[in-house]
């Protein structure tokens, strides 16, 4: 269409053919439209680069100077200190969300309950300073320290309380079936609050400590998904899902002993493990919990600007199997696996920090005994008892091994090169969680499951038999109604190291490891938890104080500055990196 | 005008069949939201309380309903899991994708542009060849080993040249623009090379193409110089095929992005919406697929409308009522 226009143009340009003015053309029309030439160079190519310099050297510039640390420091200690972690809470609903990470942020930080826990697991005063027991063991009255107030102001007392675990137990909040036994609450003056029990309960305390035991304010008016009033030594300052929550130091903080220590914490949520290693490494933040053994190591490396440590925590890394399943309910099959699982090996490829556990109990944990020695890794007798089912290697039987997509494919690929010499073909399924609640917890449809029960004091789940595991064994169920209406601890103890023996004989899951903490802090901070701070992170004792470096020279600069990697570093990073 | 009309009818049944799409897919997802948010010590009581308080036991077709009823008016719900407004979350969200994706397709183009129609005009051979091959080796990097390289360059911490941080988006976002800048450059740039080669290729084909046209013969007998030429009147011609490109890419991008955004922890609608689902917050997902569908549409109705704008002849074939060729 455009070329025939043109033409016609060309035609009339040669009809008005009268003067021939000066130009490349000899077509007058042409010549009319033609552009004045640019002088020069028609792209000034050196202008362009000059720029584009201009630009890069003013990039560079803001780059450099962004570098500065970003914490306020006043007198040697920081105001705030940023901390690391993995697993982020979706919302801050404590009494219906699940997950480790709202209990690690919010418990004896912004909500406190009637008694709390200390760093080793033990029961401690909280809200109540002390508390009596009956003869019976089934009323418990709590005295509470006096001048209690929430964040916003309002008084505490012991209508609060007698309110809380009311509603948790009228609404089945998050935890309230571990409340057992439960008969009534009520408060008998303003400081008193009395529990009532049908029957003894010896984990009753442990359990007020957690979720079930957490005081809320009955007058206030919030959005407990996005707000949190509660009486902690912290408040909520903004919290973004799956991001970050920043706490803010309580002014109006009722207590002393647990009084902030820093003014702002600001909890930071990684989905990446490289993410999170380089924003240690670049001092944006002074804490890293947890980090993965291997992607520790070139901090171990360098003490000098870092600590790394590892602490005990009560995750257990279950292997269920299905007790009810067509395959897995003969118990000779359960016992092969147990004996072919080389359960060093896979800690030692995890770099070595994990514990071997041979039962239900972690070492933190009431009834904990080593008992390793029930299941200890012995190939041949893995494949004789298959044997006696009728599987072996040429002939092997297939198990489906289903797991959440969280825990990485490396586990169950060296689970399934370990139960091969023996004769079973594990299938790996690897699945959102959502599915896995579906498929495995709920509707039971898996051979066996693999899944990390992160909770301390959880035994009571072997007890159940429409648990997912299926596992039913009166004798256990005997030996926990008498650990739990123990009234003397060591009681308590002695029949559920009992009860944890006689699981891990009948061979309902395996254990593979307990999973113990990594965590790499800054040279300066002080008072981070290193047991079990997944669950549970006292966070008032948290300082960072950045100290002066003693040696002088360019050492002690880089110190002040942020860490120069060496070349090797970068080389073992990479290759996490690459392998991770 | 005719045009537009049926492109907005068309526009109006798209987004509602998109919507019992999007609403029937999701409810064949094994999990529900209450089950997730109970965990795995929960009783079947505590689960069941938890539907009862978020009104899962609805019938579906009344939850559709009263979705697409709140959509009509313009409220995208709130989320289960998170308590907040879905409209406000995207928002947040999009904050930094759109930024991402905005300054990644600024910096595809300032390298697509450059390098194409190098590869087309320079004078030597080799420079030509040699933009040909970096088009097509850059292309071929995969994004997350682009970004993990740009990384290991250039970030504080751990790179060799250590000027931009390499995760995270401010807590204060945008108000502190210069740190926010910051956060986005390894990440836009990452895009912006990888796109930027797609760029380079299409650029220099569509150029290509044009050069040996008769309409630069026609340019170059009235008197330009080649490359004057294809400066002028080739990169018009191919102007409406490169919008429909970066257009593409754009909304592509969007969701894209999503590899880098969780390589840089930047929070992302890509990285968002896969939490999401992961968390089975349905209505949340439903919403945001909605909304990304809608964004979709809208950019397909525009690179439509611009190209009818770069390229008279289309107007003129509905105009007359002929067909396009």
């Amino acid at each position: 269409m455009s070329s025939s226009k043109l033409k016609t143009d060309v035609q009339e340009g040669t009809v008005r053919h009268e003067d021939t003015t000066a130009g490349p053309s000899t077509d007058p029309v042409l010549n009319q439209r033609l552009k004045a030439p640019r002088k020069g160079n028609p792209l000034p190519w050196q202008l362009v680069s000059a720029l584009l310099a201009v630009v890069l050297i003013a990039v560079l510039w803001a780059g450099r100077s962004y570098q500065q640390p970003t914490a306020g420091v006043t007198a040697g200690i920081s105001k705030s200190v940023s901390i690391g972690f993995r697993l982020a809470p979706a919302n801050l609903d404590i009494r219906n969300q699940s997950g480790a990470a709202l209990d690690q942020a919010l418990i004896g930080n912004v909500y406190e309950g009637l008694v709390s826990r200390d760093q080793t697991n033990r029961v401690m005063p909280s809200l109540a300073n002390s508390w009596e027991i009956s003869e019976d063991a089934t009323t418990y009255t709590f005295h509470l320290n006096p001048n209690l107030t929430f964040s916003n102001g309002d008084k505490l007392d012991a209508e609060d309380v007698a309110w809380s675990i009311n509603q948790l137990m009228e609404h089945h909040y998050h935890d309230a079936d571990q409340l057992q036994n439960f008969q009534s609450v009520k408060a008998i003056d303003k400081d008193h609050v009395q529990l009532q029990l049908t029957a003894p309960y010896a984990n009753i305390l442990w359990v007020l400590t957690g979720r079930a035991g957490l005081v809320f304010d009955r007058k206030a008016q919030y959005d407990p998904k996005t707000q949190a009033v509660g009486s902690g030594p912290y408040t909520v300052e903004s919290f973004t899902p799956n991001s970050s929550l920043v706490l803010k130091a309580n002014t109006r903080y009722w207590g002393r002993q647990h009084r902030a220590k820093t003014e702002t914490l600001h909890l930071r949520y990684f989905a990446d493990d490289n993410a999170a290693v380089n924003a240690l490494k670049s001092q944006d933040i002074q804490v890293l919990a947890p980090i993965t053994a291997n992607l520790a190591a070139p901090f171990t490396k360098d003490t000098e600007h870092y600590s790394v440590h590892s602490g005990a925590g009560s995750d257990k890394y279950v292997l269920a199997f299905n007790n009810k399943g067509s395959k897995t309910s003969d118990m000779r099959v359960r016992q092969a696996i147990r004996y072919a699982i080389n359960h060093q090996d896979l800690i030692d490829s995890r770099g070595g920090v994990d514990q071997p556990m041979g039962g239900p109990i972690p070492s933190v944990d009431p009834g904990y005994r080593d008992i390793t020695n029930l299941y200890p890794h012995n190939p041949e007798r893995a494949k004789r008892l298959m044997a006696q089912v009728g599987y072996t290697p040429d002939k092997p039987l297939t198990l489906r091994l289903t797991y959440p997509n969280t825990y990485g494919t490396e586990l169950g690929d060296q689970l399934r090169s370990q139960l091969k010499p023996i004769g079973i073909n594990l299938q790996l399924q690897v699945v959102e969680f959502s599915t896995w609640m579906q498929d495995v917890y709920t509707n039971h449809n898996y051979d066996l499951s693999l899944v990390d029960h992160s909770e301390s004091h959880d035994f009571s789940q072997w007890t159940n038999p429409n648990y997912y595991y299926g596992y039913d064994s009166k004798v256990v169920r005997d030996l926990y109604a008498k650990a739990m209406a123990a009234r003397k601890a060591e009681d308590t103890d002695h029949y559920l190291a009992q009860a944890a023996q006689q699981v891990s004989q009948d061979a309902p899951a395996d254990w593979l490891f307990n999973y113990r903490i990594t965590t790499v802090t800054l040279t300066g901070l002080r008072g981070f938890p290193l047991n079990l701070n997944q669950t549970l992170l006292n966070a008032w004792k948290i300082s960072y104080s950045p100290d002066k470096p003693k040696t002088s020279g360019p050492a002690a600069r880089a110190l002040y500055d942020r860490p120069k990697w060496r070349s090797s570093d970068h080389a073992t990073f990479l290759q996490y990196t690459i392998a991770g | 005008m005719r045009y537009l009309v049926r492109r907005i009818v068309l526009f109006i049944l798209a987004l509602w069949a998109i919507s019992i799409l999007i609403f029937a897919s999701l409810r064949i997802l094994p999990g529900d939201i209450a089950t997730v948010m109970a965990g795995i010590n929960s009783s079947p009581e505590q689960v069941a309380g938890l539907r009862l308080r978020l009104g899962l036991n609805r019938p579906l077709p009344a939850q559709y309903g009263s979705w697409l009823k709140d959509l009509v008016h313009g409220d995208f719900g709130f989320s289960m899991l998170t308590g907040r407004s879905i409209s406000e979350q995207v928002a947040a969200r999009a904050s930094v994708t759109f930024p991402l994706v905005g300054l990644g397709i600024v910096l595809a183009l300032v390298i697509g542009l450059t390098m194409g129609c190098l590869a087309v005009m320079a004078r030597s051979t080799r420079l030509r060849s040699f933009c040909h091959m970096l088009a097509l080796v850059a292309g071929s990097i995969p994004v997350l080993w682009g970004g993990l390289l740009l990384i290991l360059l250039f970030s504080r911490g751990t790179g060799l040249i250590q000027i931009f941080p390499s995760q995270g988006f401010p807590d204060t976002g945008w108000r502190r623009p210069a740190e926010a800048l910051q956060t986005m450059a390894l990440p836009a740039a990452t895009l912006g090379l990888v796109v930027g080669a797609s760029i380079t290729r299409y650029t220099r084909s569509a150029l290509n193409d044009i050069a040996g046209s008769g309409w630069i013969d026609m340019a170059r007998s009235c008197g330009m110089t080649r490359n004057q030429a294809l400066m002028r009147v080739g990169l018009r011609l191919t102007l409406p095929q490169l919008v429909s490109v970066v257009g593409l890419t754009f909304a592509e991008m969007i969701t894209g992005a999503m590899v880098v955004e969780n390589l840089f922890a930047l929070p992302g609608l890509g990285s968002g919406l896969i939490t999401d689902i992961g968390n089975r917050d349905l209505i949340a997902v439903q919403s945001e697929l909605f909304m990304l569908a809608a964004f979709f549409l809208v950019i397909g109705l525009i690179v439509d409308l611009l190209h009818r704008l770069l390229d008279p002849r289309l107007k003129e074939s509905t105009v007359t009522g002929r067909g396009r060729s």
